[in-house]
């Protein structure tokens, strides 16, 4: 803002003097109608207030139109129409007032105060026209450039990771910020897109497009610096965090002032044996279309199996967890094999087997019992085989393996059964929960490090409404994590003392598939289709942007009238991966090997 | 290089001011009254005035030179210009400076408006001439101005047709009020034959003024509302007269009686700039062979903020207008949409009302204002711009009738218009003061972007103004001018009459 306000608006008073002379001049003020101020026969106390009248209406011209005064013609237009405005609100709403009746803005009072309108123009000409003389714009119109010089940052707040946490991070920053360039945003993530992991099982289930639910971060932001990388290190105490850009091999260096660690988790493979081999994970859009391959596969080569009990193996899919990722996923592969079982005529639908192994005594445990059992219920109804209180003990090719010794032949073991944090985060010189969790302090600073902040899965977050616990992994505490971080960091940039984070879960929402599912809304319980239209409403309306909204709303309405798509995408469908040997790179995806210690603090 | 531009400027106006100063003679000469600076001097020597009026004429052309030199103006942003500009100096010339010198003061009252009403079509006449020729005899910006092709006049037409369509409809339901003004299609069919070919004609003429619209879906749609005008004006005050031999319809009564027409000409004008800009935006999409570099993203980008900022400023706005509301009775006429009659279910529709306008203007004007002041000038517009659409038209058929659009109406429903423009200026600045608290368009972060925003800045300054203003200024004194001294409105059922205004005697005498 070149032209500071106070400047133009004493301008504008003076311009208003001027512009007030005008009619006061060409007018006898006491004739009925003009602009005249007090009762008739005021004569020159009249002209006098009318005066401080259009001073003041010249100043508010100044303040209102201090962007834009560096056109004559557009000043000088402006003028006109702030005239006529003035003309609404003083003769035809104020002066009314002033005399004790009410403003009825009718044809008889316009047309009474005619002269006042055109006293009024006048004075909005005039007004318009002095202004930018007073404001030196008049013979160089351009050159009151009214955008602030660009300046060059001086600070920097890295966020690494570009998920729930990272994103709502980064978005509050920048409208917190807006007016600060002096403070860099940058964002580092090895994705370039939101993954928007609640409609993660619809992907894998060929309900839903997977670009349809990952939203490019850049559309997000209108001044947050993207840096599509992988982070290497993080060195704390040089306040320095080393990134390889995506695809290269080039290593940069960022300085930060601030550090958001929103990295997210991964699933934690090592529990069982042969985990890592042979089961599916469903963490990121290279695992739902994996998975979903994977399925389609073993539906075309059952279809021609001669072996029984080959193909028993291939029809039975087990997924192993029974929180709400497990319970969403097995729902949605029922969905998805006997929406497309139709193509496949060699395949009885007696023989196909849905399993859920979980170890607690009862599926769903973020949720109440009355629920929980209605869920089961319910699915136990559409055919899926619930395997409670049993661990796993080993994966294989072939078979699934309980702890009390049970075997369950199968092709497919999808795990949702245990996510870990961020295995980078081992690297950094803090405290870290059993889990391998960032421990923060309920403002969110990261132990000891009061300009390092943690959110999202990477973080173990004190829960303020539950003393001893601490806030689940979830998106929903994600994003508000994120925008606590942002007001925090700008708390402290300002000198503010930093405030602790408050959040209570809102609502829960599973899906069960084929429109049911179970919400818990703050105590309040729904079930069944009023649920599932609930958890359809809630994530279409959490999903970024309008765009995806759309495609999302398209995908389902094609869904209820089509069969899934059944086209399978990989070079080799023939071999399911996970049947012999494990394949090369899988599970690489999802489980970033840790990266060599940071050099020592110095 | 500024100290030659502008005196050159000032000749350029000059010689248009003075081109325009005789067609605006020879129009005056028809409807038989000279009202202008240069009447002063009638007594003298035949010859003497008319010299003394084109001397005026150049001068006052040589001022709209220096006013617009300084901006990079296409021809129809220079027309908008020029009908202000016109219209200021009707308020300058015609009703201050010519009585002043006469009687010796300035005669501000309606009655001298309206007997000074052919005069003021004479210098919107004069004023639209004058940036017409200005715009021919002046080199157009060192990047081109934007080039009329095949592309656009098909466009143009094709908008013409769309909006024929509407026009005629519109016009039709005005049947019985246009009576002799050769407007009425109740009957004759070369009356449906004139306003169907005025309708194509005026898509083509906004075609070729406005080549490669830049705007904004919103801006276009104002700018289309005033080219409305401009057309009714052009068609149904003078061509139309003229061809039947009447004579420019300039006067009171002529234009009174041609009023009903104006609401559909300025629907008609929204509408076809609106299909315009879609054509050619169709166009670009399917047929350009380069995409060219565009900075500006898809409205779907950044619409569902757009249209939540617009509710919410809607809201307010809407908070705004219920004063007036409450104040002129109106509630309950609003209820009865819904078929309810309290005045609280009226408030209810009020207010979904005033929130979905509110988020259509966020969509269609996102990103236009460049400070409170463009802000309030936009919304203002779109105020204007929903009083004829509103209350003017659609309330009477959701009630059941048909609109009417004579000028008592009009005058009846200025309490609405006052009511309508608070609300589009609240609209406007709400959204604006949210749209700059997530965007700062004058905090630049890179070289790039400073440019961008330098270069929208502006683009809208140098155009919109003028668009602002004059919808204002007409939208205000026409309806006063004209309905001021017209018998009391009528005795039509309760309910229309309900819809425009509580009481019929509103159309008062003229002081
Ligand atoms: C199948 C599934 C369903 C779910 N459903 C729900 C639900 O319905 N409701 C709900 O509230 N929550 C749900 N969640 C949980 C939710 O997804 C997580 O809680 C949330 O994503 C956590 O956000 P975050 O920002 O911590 O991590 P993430 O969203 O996982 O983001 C981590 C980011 O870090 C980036 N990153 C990782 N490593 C690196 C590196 N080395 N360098 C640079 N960047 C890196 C990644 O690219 C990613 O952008 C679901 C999760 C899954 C898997």
């Amino acid at each position: 803002m070149n032209t500071s306000i106070r400047h133009t608006v004493v301008a504008g008073g003076i311009s208003g003097l001027v512009a007030g002379l005008v009619p006061a001049l060409s007018l006898d003020v006491n004739s009925p109608g003009t602009m005249s101020v007090g009762p008739a026969g005021w004569g020159a106390v009249s002209v006098a207030l009318q005066l401080v009248l259009a001073m003041l209406g010249g100043a508010g011209f100044g303040a209102l139109v201090r962007d834009q005064l560096d056109g004559r013609a557009a000043t000088a237009a402006s003028g006109l129409l702030y005239g006529l405005l003035w003309w609404i609100v003083g003769p035809l709403t104020v002066a009314p007032m002033a005399h004790g009746h009410i403003p009825t803005w009718s044809l008889r009072d316009a047309t009474a105060t005619f002269p006042a309108l055109i006293a009024s123009l006048f004075y909005g000409g005039v007004l318009g026209g002095v202004l930018p003389l007073l404001t030196g714009t008049f013979g160089n119109p351009r050159a009151s450039a009214r955008c602030e010089p660009v300046v060059r940052p001086v600070r920097r707040i890295v966020i690494l990771g570009g998920g729930f946490g990272g994103v709502s991070v980064a978005q509050r920053l920048e409208f917190l910020l807006a007016r600060d360039p002096s403070v860099q945003i940058t964002m580092v993530s090895q994705s370039n897109y939101l993954l928007f992991t609640p409609m993660l099982a619809e992907v894998a289930a060929s309900g839903l497009e997977p670009q349809h639910i990952s939203a490019p971060v850049r559309a997000a932001f209108l001044r947050v610096e993207f840096r599509h990388a992988e982070l290497e290190t993080v060195n704390v105490a040089a306040r320095l965090v080393r990134t390889r850009a995506a695809g290269a091999a080039r290593i940069d260096a960022l300085h930060y002032d601030h550090l958001v660690l929103a990295l997210g988790a991964v699933p934690n493979l090592r529990r069982v044996p042969g985990l890592e081999a042979h089961a599916f994970t469903l963490k990121s859009l290279d695992d739902a279309n994996r998975l979903r391959n994977h399925v389609i596969g073993l539906l075309e080569r059952a279809d021609v199996e001669v072996d029984p009990h080959e193909r028993r193996r291939q029809l039975t899919f087990v997924v192993v967890g029974g929180g709400f990722a497990g319970a969403e996923m097995i729902a949605e592969l029922r969905d998805l094999v006997h929406s497309v079982r139709r193509f496949y005529r060699g395949i009885d639908p007696g023989a196909l087997r849905f399993v859920l192994v979980h170890s607690g005594e009862r599926i769903l445990p973020e949720l109440g019992s009355a629920l929980a059992a209605y869920a089961r219920r319910k699915m136990e109804a559409r055919g899926i085989e619930f395997l409670l209180g049993a661990r796993m003990a080993a994966a294989h090719s072939d078979s699934v393996v309980l702890a009390d010794g049970r075997t369950v032949p199968t092709r497919t073991i999808v795990w949702a059964a245990g996510n870990q944090p961020h295995p980078l985060l081992r690297s950094l010189p803090v405290e870290r929960s059993q889990s391998g969790a960032v421990i923060v302090e309920p403002t969110l600073q990261v132990k000891g490090l009061p300009n390092v902040w943690a959110v999202g899965d990477c973080a173990q977050i004190p829960d303020a409404f539950h003393e001893g616990s601490s806030c689940p992994p979830t998106a929903q505490h994600a994003v508000r994590e994120g925008i606590a971080v942002a007001e925090n960091i700008v708390a402290v940039l300002r000198g503010i003392a930093p405030r602790p984070f408050r959040f209570r879960t809102i609502a829960t929402l599973v899906a069960l598939g084929h429109r049911t599912a179970v919400a818990d809304v703050r105590g309040w319980r729904f079930s069944g289709f009023l649920a599932w239209a609930m958890w359809r409403t809630v994530y279409w309306w959490k999903l970024p942007g309008l765009e995806k909204k759309i495609r999302v709303a398209l995908d389902w309405t094609i869904d209820l009238f089509f069969p899934r798509d059944v086209a399978l995408l990989t070079a080799s469908p023939s071999v399911p991966q996970g049947l012999d040997a494990p394949e090369p790179g899988r599970g690489a995806s999802s489980v970033p090997t840790p990266a060599a210690p940071p050099p020592p603090a110095t | 290089m500024k100290q030659r531009a502008l005196p050159l400027a000032a000749l350029r106006g000059a010689v248009a001011g003075a081109a325009a100063g005789l067609a605006f003679a020879a129009a005056m000469r028809q409807s038989g009254a000279l009202v202008t600076v240069a009447s002063i001097v009638h007594a003298s020597p035949a010859g003497l005035d008319f010299v003394a009026h084109l001397l005026v004429a150049a001068a006052v052309g040589a001022g709209f030179g220096t006013l617009v030199s300084s901006e990079r103006l296409g021809v129809g942003e220079l027309l908008f210009w020029g009908l202000t500009y016109g219209m200021v100096w009707w308020f300058v010339g015609a009703l201050t400076v010519a009585p002043m010198l006469l009687a010796g003061r300035a005669i501000w009252t309606v009655a001298a408006a309206q007997a000074a009403l052919p005069s003021l079509f004479g210098h919107l006449w004069y004023g639209a001439i004058t940036a017409l020729i200005y715009a021919a005899i002046t080199p157009g910006p060192s990047d081109g101005r934007p080039r009329v092709t095949g592309g656009t006049v098909g466009a143009g037409v094709l908008a013409g047709v769309a909006g024929a369509w509407l026009l005629e409809r519109l016009i039709a339901t005005q049947s019985p009020w246009l009576g002799t003004t050769g407007l009425s299609l109740a009957t004759s069919s070369p009356a449906h034959r004139f306003v169907f070919l005025t309708g194509v004609l005026g898509g083509l003429v906004f075609a070729l003024l406005y080549p490669q619209p830049r705007d904004a879906a919103g801006p276009g749609l104002i700018r289309g509302a005033l080219f409305g005008f401009v057309w009714w004006a052009a068609a149904a005050l003078s061509a139309l007269p003229e061809i039947n031999g009447g004579g420019l319809a300039w006067s009171l009564e002529a234009v009174r009686a041609r009023f009903p027409a104006l609401p559909a000409f300025v629907l008609y004008g929204g509408l076809v700039a609106l299909v315009y800009r879609w054509l050619l935006a169709a166009g670009r999409l399917l047929f350009a062979d380069d995409a060219t570099p565009r900075d500006e993203e898809g409205t779907g980008t950044r619409g569902l903020r757009a249209i939540g900022r617009g509710a919410f400023a809607g809201l307010i706005g809407g908070l705004v207008f219920t004063l007036v509301m409450v104040r002129v009775g109106f509630l309950p006429t609003v209820a009865q949409i819904v078929g309810a009659a309290s005045p609280w279910s009226g408030f209810l529709v009020h207010l979904v009302i005033a929130n979905i306008i509110g988020a259509s203007y966020g969509l269609l004007f996102l990103g236009r204002s460049v400070g409170t002041g463009s802000a309030l000038g936009w919304g203002v517009s779109y105020g204007f711009f929903w009083w004829i659409l509103g209350p003017l038209t659609l309330l009477p058929v959701l009630l059941g009738g048909a609109p009417r659009w004579t000028p008592q109406v009009a005058g009846a429903l200025i309490p609405s218009l006052v009511g309508h423009l608070a609300y589009g200026g609240a609209v406007g600045i709400v959204f604006y003061l949210l749209e700059v608290r997530y965007n700062p368009w004058w905090v630049p972060h890179t070289e790039l972007m400073a440019a961008q925003s330098e270069r929208r800045r502006a683009e809208v300054l140098a155009s919109a103004s003028a668009l602002w203003v004059l919808v204002v200024m007409l939208g205000l004194t026409l309806p006063i001018m004209l309905a001021c001294g017209m018998a009391p409105a009528y005795s039509g059922t309760a309910t229309a009459r309900g819809a425009y205004g509580q009481s019929s005697g509103e159309a008062g005498p003229c002081p």
